[in-house]
């Protein structure tokens, strides 16, 4: 059963709307179904992509799409570029409808895809940008600024000349992201943006996603899939979980957690005279079922580990004890529920469900 | 639709395929060493006939004046019927047919753009068998040149209406154009490239009437009897109207059709594959 997003998080409130994706379903049709039921020919039922999806994304807010391979992801993202039709629902983007206003919209959006076969191979980086800008309709002088600006900008400025076949992977992905960026369009569609980049590479592509939102001259919108759940928390304002088409759930990354699990686990590293005194102290004074102390011989000091519920003042009577006891704090870690874990119980969730479906 | 966007719009899938052809000079030198070795070869063949034409087909009196006319006007009429087909066939290769329709691009845009190189090129190749033929073999034109042109221009719109028909195929059906096979093949055997058309009636019969269907047969006609009989605007009305009537019917059945194309292939998620 899909899970309902909690509160509305399917709006941000606070923004007006870049976007929004109205009950869209998409179906793929079987070729030529009544030729083939003419024929009597057997044929596969028609496969549900993506199934009754709603969500708006505000200007200036990146929102992220996750989910396992297969889930719709890539579907949706070009129906919202117009590349496939909704079987059924809306796409409206910037107050145009995906279908009947289809060239509104891609005047709206840039895609960068995850395909890497979408340039011309035998082109040089700059006379593959400068083609897509001159279809978008920049003047040549003008396009040549732009492609400039925009090679500086994702370090690709060196590579100008080269062939498009020469490149590496990472800076094809680049290039990609340049592409969609070139006639400045006020959202962004990026899917797995940083894929085959690098570690530096890939941060570097980050903090340019995340001032591309910030510039308050032109805020834009930015929607990304991507496989890299750290990538995701750090960066996306909001996020949807999607599972064999269907959105499982869509909030924050903070509210997305905590609805996984309310618990945080805690480890304290600190040094006491007497631990065993303080170890008796802690149990004296909580209830704590999970209280672990150990000693941990490679630091020199005791290691106290529990888990507490979010933002209960567990730690801090935790800390009052320990200074009581007269122990020098060394070190304070937490470690809470991560976006893997909450993809991870919806995929068990959806597992189950096959299973009980069987 | 804003006339300077669209002329950049064209100018940049020219630009664009001027540089991908620059990057295969071999082939272009090739091509051109090719038109010289056929010109060649049929300047001796013609010899063969020297003083035996049949005097019912005033067209044919001059063999190579009418073969390098047939061979140069086919080339320009089959890059009219197949430009759109290639290109679309080749972006769903490349991969590249998704970020084209990812810009506001129109419809008709498209079409008119992806077929402008291979124009470029067909007006370049095929000038190149009347050039050869006047430069080495002595072969003169008279006539109407701008009549000619009319024909040649008539022509190639009604063979882009069915070009665009079988984009719509390549769009939707990925291979198999019964267009292909029906005018490729068609063309050079009943239009009347190689010998008079006449000659199928005589030795086929009714299947001589596979001619009358075929654009390029009209579009042929009216040329060869600009540019060798030197007829006026009055005596080749026929033909005229002819090409007229098929492009007032195919251009708006044609456009709908590849509309309807491109959505099916949207609704089906299938623009980039082959």
């Amino acid at each position: 059963m899909t899970e309902q997003p909690s509160s509305s998080p399917s709006r941000n409130q606070d923004r007006s709307s870049a976007f929004s994706v109205d009950h869209i379903s998409k179906t793929y049709p079987v070729p030529f179904l009544r030729l083939k039921k003419m024929f009597r020919r057997k044929f596969k039922p028609p496969v549900e992509a993506v199934r009754d999806v709603s969500f708006e994304v505000g200007e200036g807010e990146i929102f992220g799409l996750i989910g396992p391979n297969g889930a719709g992801k890539t579907t949706l993202t070009k129906m919202i570029a117009t590349l496939i039709q909704p079987t059924s629902g809306q796409v409206t983007v910037k107050g145009f409808d995906s279908v009947r206003d289809d060239e509104d919209v891609r005047r709206n959006v840039g895609l960068a895809g995850a395909e890497e076969r979408s340039f011309y191979w035998r082109l040089n980086a700059e006379q593959n940008l400068l083609f897509f800008a001159r279809l978008y309709g920049l003047s040549g002088k003008l396009a040549r600024q732009r492609i400039a600006e925009l090679l500086e900008l994702l370090q690709l400025g060196d590579l100008t000349r080269k062939r498009f076949a020469e490149l590496s992977t990472g800076n094809k992905q680049r290039l990609s992201v340049a592409r969609a960026m070139l006639a400045n369009p006020p959202i962004l569609l990026l899917d797995e943006p940083t894929r085959s980049l690098d570690p530096i590479a890939a941060a570097r592509m980050r903090a340019t996603i995340k001032s591309l939102t910030q510039n308050h001259e032109r805020r834009v919108t930015v929607f990304l899939t991507s496989h890299n759940l750290a990538e995701v928390e750090e960066l996306c304002d909001r996020v949807a979980v999607i599972g064999r088409g269907e959105i499982r759930a869509l909030d924050t990354p903070r509210n997305l957690k905590a609805r996984h699990t309310e618990n945080e686990q805690v480890s304290i590293m600190f040094s006491a005279p007497d631990a065993m005194e303080v170890e008796s102290a802690l149990r004296a004074a909580f209830s704590i079922q999970s209280l672990i102390l150990e000693r941990s011989t490679a630091i020199d000091a005791w290691l106290l580990k529990f888990s507490r519920q979010n933002e209960d003042d567990v730690l801090d009577s935790v800390l009052r004890v320990l200074q009581q006891s007269n122990c020098v704090i060394r070190g304070i870690e937490s470690e809470r529920a991560t976006l893997l874990d909450v993809l991870e119980s919806y995929e068990e969730e959806e597992t189950a469900g096959k299973e009980e479906g069987k | 639709m804003n006339p300077l966007l669209f002329l950049r719009r064209i100018w940049a899938f020219v630009a664009r395929d001027w540089r991908l052809e620059l990057s295969y000079r071999m082939q272009f030198f090739l091509r051109v060493l090719s038109i010289l070795i056929v010109v060649t070869t049929l300047f001796f063949i013609s010899k063969i006939f020297t003083g035996f034409a049949d005097p019912r087909f005033s067209q044919w009196r001059d063999p190579l004046a009418a073969w390098l006319t047939g061979l140069a006007v086919l080339n320009y009429f089959m890059t009219g019927f197949s430009s759109l087909a290639n290109a679309i066939r080749q972006e769903q290769v490349q991969g590249t047919l998704e970020s084209v329709l990812m810009t506001p691009i129109s419809v008709p845009t498209v079409i008119v753009a992806s077929s402008a190189w291979d124009f470029v090129q067909a007006t370049f190749f095929s000038s190149l068998y009347l050039v050869f033929g006047w430069l080495f073999f002595n072969v003169h034109y008279q006539g109407n040149f701008l009549l000619a042109l009319a024909f040649l221009l008539l022509t190639t719109f009604v063979l882009l209406c069915l070009g665009i028909l079988s984009a719509s195929f390549a769009m939707v059906f990925k291979r198999g154009d019964p267009f292909g096979i029906f005018l490729g093949a068609g063309s050079a055997l009943f239009s009347g490239v190689f010998f008079p058309t006449q000659l199928i009636g005589e030795y086929a019969g009714r299947v001589s009437s596979i001619s009358r269907i075929l654009p390029p047969t009209y579009g042929l006609d009216g040329i060869r009897r600009v540019l060798i009989e030197g007829q006026g605007f009055t005596q080749v009305q026929e033909p005229l109207v002819t090409l007229l009537l098929f492009l007032v019917v195919l251009l708006p059945l044609s456009l709908w059709v590849f509309g309807r194309a491109i959505r099916r292939a949207k609704r089906e998620g299938s623009l980039i594959q082959y």
